[in-house]
């Protein structure tokens, strides 16, 4: 598989990662576009469990602080995202229901879940099956921006419900936080390298070769 | 249409950037997609009528930019007063009532960044239609990268949806020609990022330049 096929950097070639021309690494800068080149990218694993772990200490206080306060006749009540979804749901609008469970629960925790993964099996501390993990890794930026619906959703309501005494709404801390998680797991997933996947899929292959010329 | 330039020099490599594998890049044909032998992923892909595409759909979403902002995307009636809904009224509105970061957030997202998305490629792409290319292009073309993950047009009109079933029944709520006009920029966002591969972008911007 990946042995019989040539790998960029064992020529000392980098692919940059703006313009995609692929360049000796020596160069230091890109001939074409003049930006840095890199074998990988610079601590790629360091960076993501950085970003990674700030996303999952923000995401408790995004969930259990409110989103958004709403002021109905002198009546305050909190909106937190389960609350959201519990209101919608027994209102009997499940498919909303869903978008939002989806979007603000299960989107962020799974890219937590799955970014924390990424940054295991490039490690070496779990086995690296690049061609699942690769997969996830491109669903996981993919997903991300739509976990931002909820920050739009408060923006929106607070802009179009301002009645005066009948009924206001403010944005809650939980907005914040939230925010943050969102943006701060958008980081960490673009700076994962996917390469240092296949990286350590060679070292095993390499390692279970050598092996089998000293048994015979 | 000129077709896709080989910039001078060769043999021409492409790396797949999910594997680092490492490919000799041949020409395709219009319409055609080269994929890494190894995982699967796509190298490069040749569009068709490339430059063009691009020309105009990000003038139209800029000129539909214009109807965004002026008109409202969503009215609402309750207690005998109106209030309206525009793309910059929300990040306003958030700024106003204490949480001015993630105002800020909001119109980068919805509005700073589409517009230098359609205006950066606009500006990149049509001189090249005639085979020039315009002063500082490449730092534009380096920058149009970087701004691409954080255009969240398609995620605000989903808010907008979200919003009006949350609204539904407080009070009465209407589409205004904001919102279509917003769906239709959408679109031509989407036709216009798809519509030139990242490789053929730059061997073009390097062959004008010479």
């Amino acid at each position: 598989m990946s042995g019989s096929l040539p790998r960029a950097a064992a020529r000392g070639l980098a692919g940059c990662h703006t313009c995609g021309k692929v360049s000796p690494v020596s160069l230091g800068r890109c001939p074409r576009c003049g930006s840095h080149l890199h074998l990988r990218k610079p601590d790629s694993i360091r960076r993501t469990m950085a970003f990674m772990l700030a996303a999952a200490a923000l995401y408790i206080p995004a969930n259990f602080l409110p989103m958004m306060t709403m002021v109905e006749l002198g009546v305050v009540t909190s909106n937190t995202i389960v609350g959201g979804i519990i209101y919608f749901w027994k209102g009997g609008a499940y498919p909303i229901a869903l978008v939002i469970l989806t979007a603000s629960i299960l989107i962020p925790l799974l890219k937590i879940i799955s970014i924390s993964w990424l940054c295991l099996a490039a490690s070496g501390k779990l086995h690296p099956s690049p061609a699942m993990l690769g997969r996830m890794y491109w669903f996981t930026e993919l997903m991300g921006r739509w976990s931002m619906v909820d920050i739009f959703v408060v923006g929106i309501l607070v802009a179009l419900v301002q009645l005066g005494n009948y009924m206001t709404v403010t944005p809650g801390p939980g907005a914040l936080a939230f925010g943050g998680v969102v943006v701060l797991t958008m980081f960490a997933a673009m700076s994962f390298d996917p390469r240092l996947l296949w990286d350590r899929l060679e070292m095993l292959e390499l390692d279970s070769s050598t092996l089998k010329k000293t048994d015979t | 249409m000129h077709p896709w330039p080989q910039p001078p020099g060769g043999p021409h490599y492409s790396v797949c950037h999910f594997c680092d594998t490492l490919h000799e890049a041949t020409p395709l044909a219009e319409g055609v997609a080269a994929r890494c032998r190894c995982c699967g992923a796509v190298l490069y892909q040749n569009r068709p009528a490339s430059l063009a595409r691009v020309t105009s759909f990000s003038i139209a979403a800029l000129l539909l930019m214009f109807v965004v902002n002026w008109f409202p995307f969503l009215t609402m009636d309750a207690a005998g007063i109106r209030t309206t809904l525009n793309l910059a009224s929300g990040a306003r509105a958030l700024i106003a009532e204490g949480s001015p970061l993630l105002g800020v957030a909001l119109a980068l997202f919805t509005i700073v960044t589409p517009l230098a998305l359609a205006g950066g490629l606009l500006y990149v792409c049509a001189p090249l239609l005639f085979g020039r290319i315009a002063p500082g292009a490449i730092h534009v073309a380096k920058w149009l990268n970087k701004t691409e993950p954080w255009n969240m047009i398609e995620v605000f009109l989903l808010g907008v949806l979200v919003s009006l079933l949350k609204l539904n029944k407080l009070a009465d709520v209407h589409f205004g020609p904001g919102f279509w006009a917003f769906g239709a920029v959408m679109l031509c966002m989407a036709a216009a990022i798809a519509g030139i591969d990242r490789d053929e972008l730059w061997d073009r911007l390097e062959v004008a330049k010479r």
